[in-house]
């Protein structure tokens, strides 16, 4: 394990990535563009995961510390957003809500769909439960 | 005390203390709103406005910090490389699932923003509340949104989906860990994955996926917005 070599390889597949940003027509952000890069790299053997395994797990691990200065820098934004706080925690709490329901019922009608259809899938079918339909009125 | 604080040091040193000592007072509370990242943040507000110290010396060592945004989130694929062969047993329902539920999110953000008659910077700020904090902020930049205002977005939804995930699981009576996992990870990204790696393996590899995936999908619906 190198761990230069290893930022190294993650720095070029940020750099192709922003390039390949710039030359696309539609405003795709780079680290998008890169991520799937390299998922596409590692699936096709190209690359090993061995490769950046240490600065991956580095980053992956303590990513929560990078988005810090994002988080502090709302102190500039402290009288926009004064008088509708409120409104912004609810739409937070509503919407977290329908979406985590929305999601579930359409995994497991789908789960459903797919097994009618006589596919095998790696988790249990047994306990297909009551989808999420009947909680949402609620809302 | 201006020239220290206008060092990149300082910036630097007081973010990597404040997020040390958000970890150590989560392991003391072992609650999930007792979130490192949150504690961290306000910790440096706190810290600032007390001292009054400008912004922009705390940011001379916050965007040394930032550069590595870019690289933590390409490598956002080594986790979903790692579990490729439960996302390809399981592809269509996690696809459909998380497409989906991101519209959902999207359009449910939407409607309430209207609802609340907020203004528009609003809207565009809090449509990736629900996708990765890399990603989201990505979204939010390129729709003019703004950023901060995002990112507490993003981290409040996550602690938000780290308490009442399983509280909805056992409402709703979800058993399938398939379901619970990609529910998790499409409404409340990696902090909600932390609680989704904790109710079982499944669970967590499937929110992992799911929170990619729901990052890719939101990236191209906000394309058309």
């Amino acid at each position: 394990m190198n761990i230069l070599k290893q930022c190294f390889y993650l720095l070029l597949i940020c750099f192709i990535g922003e390039a390949v940003a710039l030359l696309l027509p539609v405003p795709l952000p780079a680290s998008i563009i890169s991520m799937v890069l390299l998922f596409l790299l590692l699936l096709t053997g190209w690359f090993r995961e061995t490769q950046i395994r240490e600065v991956s797990d580095f980053l992956l691990g303590n990513m929560a510390v990078l988005f810090i200065p994002a988080g502090v820098s709302i102190i500039n934004y402290f009288d926009e957003i004064r008088s509708v706080w409120p409104a912004l925690l609810a739409i937070i709490l509503i919407s977290t809500i329908v979406t985590f329901l929305v999601t579930a019922f359409t995994t497991q009608l789908m789960i459903r769909f797919m097994a009618r259809r006589g596919r095998s899938y790696a988790a249990p079918e047994a306990g297909v439960s009551e989808p999420a339909g009947s909680k949402r009125e609620e809302m | 005390m201006g020239e220290l604080t206008s060092m990149a040091l300082f910036g630097l040193g007081l973010s990597l203390g404040a997020f040390e000592l958000g970890k150590l007072i989560q392991k003391k509370c072992k609650n999930p709103a007792a979130n490192p990242l949150l504690i961290a943040i306000v910790l440096v507000i706190a810290v600032l406005q007390i001292f009054h110290i400008p912004y922009e010396d705390y940011e001379e060592g916050g965007k040394l910090i930032s550069i590595f945004l870019g690289p933590a989130t390409i490598c956002l694929a080594v986790t979903v490389y790692r579990q490729v062969r439960i996302l390809k047993a399981n592809v269509l329902p996690i696809l459909v699932g998380t497409a989906v539920g991101s519209a959902a999110s999207i359009l449910t953000v939407i409607g309430l923003c209207y609802l609340f008659r907020l203004d528009q910077v609003f809207h565009v700020s809090l449509i990736p509340k629900s996708v990765t904090t890399p990603i989201a902020m990505e979204i939010s930049r390129a729709q003019n949104g703004i950023v901060p205002v995002t990112v507490a977005a993003v981290v409040l939804t996550g602690i938000l989906g780290a308490i009442i995930s399983p509280l909805l699981i056992r409402v709703c009576r979800i058993k399938n860990p398939v379901t619970a996992g990609v529910a998790i990870g499409t409404s409340s990204h990696v902090i909600g994955t932390s609680k989704a790696v904790e109710l079982g393996e499944i669970e967590g590899a499937m929110s992992s996926i799911s929170l990619v995936m729901s990052g890719i999908i939101t990236v191209i619906y906000s394309l058309f917005l």
